[in-house]
C-alpha cells in the first residue's frame, strides 16, 4: 500500500511539470496581451511607448522558452512570481484566499452529504411511491439548474423578500449557506440518485437474501448489509463532487462575494494575469490528483475485495 | 461585597449594556457610509497605477489646482499661481496651515519630494505630456513652488488636477529610498480621508481626516466592500448592506446596468441622479481603408443610423445623444457645429452621387464591381456595444451597406485600435478632465485609433500640426481659434460617429443627504455627504 502511494505521488511530479508547460503555452498562445490588460487597468493609453515600458517591467520582452526556465526555476523554489494586478507574491494572494474556498467546499460537501443519504436512503425504501417521486423531482431540478441561478433565486427569496439571510460577503455561518446551498445542489441530486441507485441493486443481491434467510431483522439488513454495500460508490462520487465543488466555487463565489480563490481566478482571466492563473491551475491540478489518490486509498481501505485484490497482485 | 449583591451588579450591567447597544449600534450606523467598489483599494500610492483604485487615490490625496465646473482651475492646496509669460515658469503659492493626515505639514519641500519622486520613475508616466515637459522644481521659501517647464504647455494646470501621477504623500510616508515607484510605507495624504483598514476581497475602510483643512467629511467612517458584480451591488443596495451606488453605468466596467437604474428611478423611496457629460462614447470611422475612404460614405453612415433611436431604447435616456466629438459643456467645445441628422434619405443620395448604386438587384450597393462593406469591431461581451453595433448593420443594411460585426476580447480589441484593422471601432474619449487636450494630443500617435482612423484625410498633417501648435499656445483667444479649426475639419470629415455622452449615476435613499456629482469622472465627494 505504501509503495503504491508513494508511487501515486511520483507521478505527481511529471504531471505537475507538463501542466505547468502545457497552461504555460496555451496561455502565451492565446489572443491578447497582459500588457496591454495592465494598462487598460491602470487608465493608461496603450502607447507603443507604454505597452514596451509595462512589458519590460512584466517580463514579457523576454524569449518564451526563457520566461518559462526562469518562471520553472523560482516556481521550484515555491517562488511563483508576482501578480500583474498587484504586484503581491502570488501565492501568498492565493494561500490567502485559499482557506476561505476550503472552508465553502468543506460546508456544501457536508451538506451534500448531509442531505443526500436520508434522501437517497428513503427513496430507496419507498421506491415508486410519494417519496421516490418526490425526490426524484428534486434531483431533476437539481441536475437541470444552473447554479448561478439558482443563486440569484436564493438571493431572491432569502435576502430580498424574507430578509433573512445576508445576500453576499463572509461571516458566520448564515453568510455560507445559500453559496453552499447553489453549489451543492447538483452533487447533492446525483448523490441523491446514486444511493438510491445501488440501494436497490444491492437489495437484490445474493448477501442481502442470506441475511433475511438467516432470519435478521429488516432494520440491520438494510443498515448493515444494504447501506454500506451502497456507499463505497458513493465514495469515488464524492471525490468527483469535490472537483465540482471547486468549480461550483468559481461562480458561486462570484455571486456572493466571496472571498475565495475562485473569485480571485476569475479576476486573474479576465484581467490575463498569467501568473496567478498558473499557479491557480497548477494548485488545483494538486488537490485533484490528491483527493483521487486520497479516494482510492480510502475505497481500498472500505472495499476489502480491493485490498486482497492488491494482495493477490503482489 | 456579597456573592447575591455582586451577581446583581453583573446583571445590572449587563443589562445596560444590552440596553445601550441598539443605540451604540445606531450611532455606529449613523456615522458610517457603505459604499461598495469591484476591488480593493490597492496600496493607495498616490504616484503609481494599478491596483490602486483611482477613486480612492482622490479621498486620500490632493492637488495642488482642481477641476471646476466647465473646467475651470481652482485653488485647491495652492492658494494662488502665477505664470510667465512664455508660459514656461509657473510659481504656486501654497496653502498655510494645511498638515497631513498624521500632522507633517504640508509644505514646498514635500511637494518638491513629490515632485522628484515622480521624476525618478518618469518613464512610467510617459503617457502623460506634462510630465516629459517638466525641466526643472524649486522650492522658492517654505510655501512657494516654482516648476520650470522646457517649453510652454497650456495643459499643465489640467494635467495638475489628475488623480495621478501628481498628487502629495506624506514625506513620513516615503520609503527609506525616496523611490516610490514601487512601494510606500503608509498612504498618508491631505485629503479629507484616511485608509485605516483593508481586507482583502471583503472591504476597506476609510476614516475621516481630522486635521483636513477644508469643510470635514459628515461621516466618520467609510466602508467600501468589494463587490465585484454589478447584480451582486443591486442586490446589496436593496438589502441595505451598502447605502450608496455611485460612477458609470453599465455592466462590466460600470456600478450597475442601466436597465437596474432604471428600476430604480421608478422605485418609491430611492433617489437617483445623472451627471453631466463627463466623456463620450464615440466610434472612428476608417478614412485610410475602402470604403470609407470614401468622405460620401462616411457621411451616409452619419444621416443613416437612427441614433436616437439608440440612445432611447439602448442608453434608456441615462446618456444623452452626442452629435459633436466632446460636448459643449467641455472647454473650446461649444463651437455649435450642425449635427448630422437622421436623414436616409440624404444617406441614399449621399452614396448615389458618389457612384454606389445596387446592381442586378443585390442586397448590397457596389462600384466599380466592389461591394459597400465594412467591418463594425466591437468588444464581444460588451452588452451594450453589441446592442448598438446591431442597430447600426440594421440601419445601415437598408441603405444598402454591409455591415460584417467583428466581437472580440478586450486585448483584441485594443490592438485593432492601435493597428488600424477596423472599419468602424467603439472606444471613448478621455473625459474630463483630459478633454479636449489630451485626447487631441494622441490623435498623433500611431497608437490611438484616432490616429489610425484620421490618416486617411488629406489634412491629417495639418491637423496634427495645429493640434501640437494648441498645446503649446499661451495667448487664449489663438487656442480657441485653433481648437475651432481642429473640431470643425473632424466634424465636416465625418470621422466620428458620436454617440451619447457618458455619464455617472447615483442611487441612494433619502436618508443620505449631501450626495453630488464631482467634476471628474473618477472623483466622488463623499465628504459633502452626511445622514440626515
Amino acid at each position: 500500500m505504501l509503495r503504491y502511494i508513494a508511487k501515486r505521488l511520483l507521478i505527481l511530479v511529471p504531471m505537475l511539470l507538463a501542466v505547468s508547460v502545457v497552461v504555460f503555452l496555451i496561455l502565451r498562445l492565446g489572443q491578447g496581451d497582459p500588457a496591454m490588460s495592465y494598462l487598460r487597468l491602470s487608465n493608461i493609453p496603450p502607447t507603443d511607448q507604454a505597452l514596451a515600458v509595462a512589458r519590460q517591467e512584466l517580463g514579457l520582452d523576454l524569449p518564451l522558452a526563457v520566461q518559462y526556465v526562469h518562471w520553472l526555476g523560482k516556481a521550484l523554489t515555491l517562488d511563483f512570481g508576482r501578480s500583474y494586478v498587484t504586484g503581491l507574491p502570488v501565492l501568498e494572494e492565493i494561500l490567502y484566499y485559499l482557506p476561505n474556498t476550503l472552508k465553502l467546499a468543506g460546508f456544501s460537501l457536508l451538506l451534500t452529504l448531509l442531505a443526500s443519504l436520508p434522501l437517497g436512503v428513503w427513496s430507496a425504501l419507498e421506491k415508486d411511491r410519494m417519496p421516490d417521486h418526490l425526490t426524484r423531482a428534486v434531483a431533476f431540478a437539481g441536475v437541470s439548474m444552473p447554479g448561478f441561478w439558482l443563486g440569484f433565486l436564493l438571493v431572491w427569496l432569502f435576502s430580498i423578500h424574507l430578509g433573512w439571510l445576508p445576500p453576499l460577503g463572509i461571516g458566520g455561518l448564515d453568510h455560507m449557506i445559500m453559496p453552499a446551498l447553489s453549489m451543492s445542489l447538483m452533487s447533492m441530486a446525483i448523490n441523491t440518485r446514486l444511493i438510491r441507485g445501488n440501494m436497490l441493486d444491492n437489495m437484490h443481491a445474493r448477501h442481502v437474501l442470506y441475511a433475511r434467510v438467516r432470519g435478521l431483522p429488516e432494520r440491520v439488513v438494510v443498515g448493515k448489509h444494504v447501506l454500506v454495500n451502497s456507499l463505497i460508490p458513493v465514495v469515488t462520487a464524492i471525490g468527483m463532487h469535490v472537483g465540482e465543488l471547486f468549480g461550483g466555487a468559481v461562480v458561486a463565489e462570484s455571486i456572493f462575494s466571496w472571498p475565495g480563490v475562485g473569485r480571485y481566478a476569475v479576476s486573474a482571466i479576465y484581467n490575463r494575469d498569467y501568473p496567478v492563473m498558473q499557479c491557480f491551475i497548477l494548485i488545483m491540478t494538486g488537490i485533484f490528483v490528491l483527493m483521487n489518490l486520497g479516494v482510492d486509498i480510502l475505497y481500498a481501505w472500505l472495499d476489502p475485495r480491493i485490498r486482497l485484490e492488491g494482495g493477490s497482485n503482489r | 461585597m456579597g456573592k447575591v449583591s455582586r451577581s446583581v451588579l453583573v446583571a445590572a450591567v449587563v443589562l445596560f449594556v444590552l440596553t445601550l447597544c441598539p443605540c451604540i449600534l445606531q450611532a455606529a450606523q449613523k456615522d458610517t457610509l457603505h459604499y461598495s467598489w469591484s476591488a480593493n483599494v490597492g496600496p493607495l500610492n498616490p504616484h503609481a497605477y494599478s491596483p490602486n483604485q483611482m477613486f480612492a487615490q482622490a479621498m486620500v490625496y490632493e492637488p495642488l489646482v482642481a477641476y471646476g465646473q466647465g473646467g475651470k482651475i481652482t485653488p485647491w492646496l495652492a492658494e494662488s499661481w502665477t505664470v510667465s509669460p512664455d508660459g514656461k515658469t509657473y510659481v504656486f503659492k501654497l496653502r498655510k496651515g494645511v498638515r497631513f493626515s498624521d500632522g507633517t505639514p504640508f509644505d514646498a519641500k514635500a511637494v518638491k519630494m513629490n515632485f522628484d519622486a515622480v521624476l525618478k520613475n518618469a518613464q512610467r508616466h510617459n503617457w502623460l505630456e506634462f510630465i516629459a515637459q517638466i525641466d526643472s522644481t524649486k522650492i522658492l521659501d517654505s510655501h512657494t513652488f516654482q516648476l520650470n517647464l522646457k517649453h510652454a504647455y497650456y495643459p499643465t494646470l489640467q494635467e495638475l488636477c489628475l488623480i495621478r501621477p501628481m498628487r502629495f504623500l506624506s514625506p513620513s510616508g516615503f520609503p527609506e529610498s525616496g523611490d516610490t515607484s514601487k512601494t510606500i510605507k503608509a498612504p498618508i495624504g491631505t485629503g479629507p480621508w484616511k485608509l485605516v483598514e483593508s481586507r482583502k476581497g471583503e472591504h476597506d475602510i476609510f476614516e475621516a481626516n481630522e486635521l483636513y483643512w477644508g469643510t470635514k467629511p459628515g461621516f466618520k467612517r467609510l466602508v467600501v466592500k468589494v463587490i465585484p458584480d454589478s447584480d451582486g451591488r443591486a442586490i446589496a443596495f436593496d438589502t441595505g448592506e451598502i447605502d450608496l451606488i455611485y460612477g458609470s453605468g453599465g455592466h462590466g466596467s460600470g456600478q450597475i446596468g442601466l436597465d437596474t437604474f432604471t428600476r430604480y428611478q421608478s422605485m418609491k423611496g430611492v433617489m437617483t441622479g445623472i451627471s453631466s457629460p463627463l466623456a463620450t462614447r464615440v466610434l472612428a470611422i476608417n478614412s485610410n481603408r475602402f470604403p470609407t475612404k470614401d468622405l460620401a460614405v462616411r457621411k451616409a453612415i452619419l444621416h443613416g443610423v437612427n441614433k436616437a433611436a439608440i440612445v432611447k431604447h439602448i442608453f434608456l435616456g441615462v446618456e444623452p445623444q452626442a452629435d459633436t466629438l466632446f460636448s459643449p459643456e467641455m472647454p473650446y467645445c461649444d463651437l455649435g457645429l450642425a449635427p448630422y441628422s437622421f436623414d436616409p434619405d440624404q444617406a441614399a443620395a449621399l452614396l448615389e452621387s458618389a457612384g454606389w448604386k445596387f446592381v442586378d438587384g443585390n442586397e448590397y450597393r457596389t462600384r466599380n464591381g466592389k461591394e459597400l462593406g465594412l467591418d463594425l469591431c466591437f468588444v464581444g461581451n460588451d452588452s451594450l456595444q453589441k446592442s448598438v453595433a446591431e442597430v447600426m448593420q440594421g440601419d445601415l443594411k437598408r441603405l444598402g451597406v454591409k455591415v460584417r460585426l467583428v466581437g472580440e476580447e478586450k486585448d483584441s480589441f485594443l490592438t485593432r485600435q492601435k493597428s488600424g484593422e477596423f472599419g468602424m471601432i467603439f472606444g471613448d474619449t478621455w473625459g474630463t478632465p483630459y478633454d479636449p487636450h489630451s485626447f487631441c494630443s494622441s490623435m498623433r500617435k500611431p497608437a490611438h485609433a484616432d490616429y489610425q482612423a484620421q490618416l486617411g484625410l488629406p489634412m491629417k498633417k495639418d491637423i496634427d500640426r495645429k493640434i501640437g501648435e494648441v498645446l503649446i499656445s499661451v495667448n487664449e483667444k489663438n487656442r480657441q481659434e485653433l481648437y475651432r479649426d481642429i473640431l470643425t475639419t473632424l466634424h465636416e470629415q465625418a470621422v466620428y460617429f458620436p454617440l451619447s455622452y457618458m455619464t455617472n449615476i447615483f442611487v441612494y435613499r433619502p436618508g443620505l443627504k449631501g450626495v453630488g456629482f464631482g467634476h471628474t469622472k473618477y472623483e466622488i465627494p463623499f465628504e459633502t455627504m452626511y445622514r440626515d
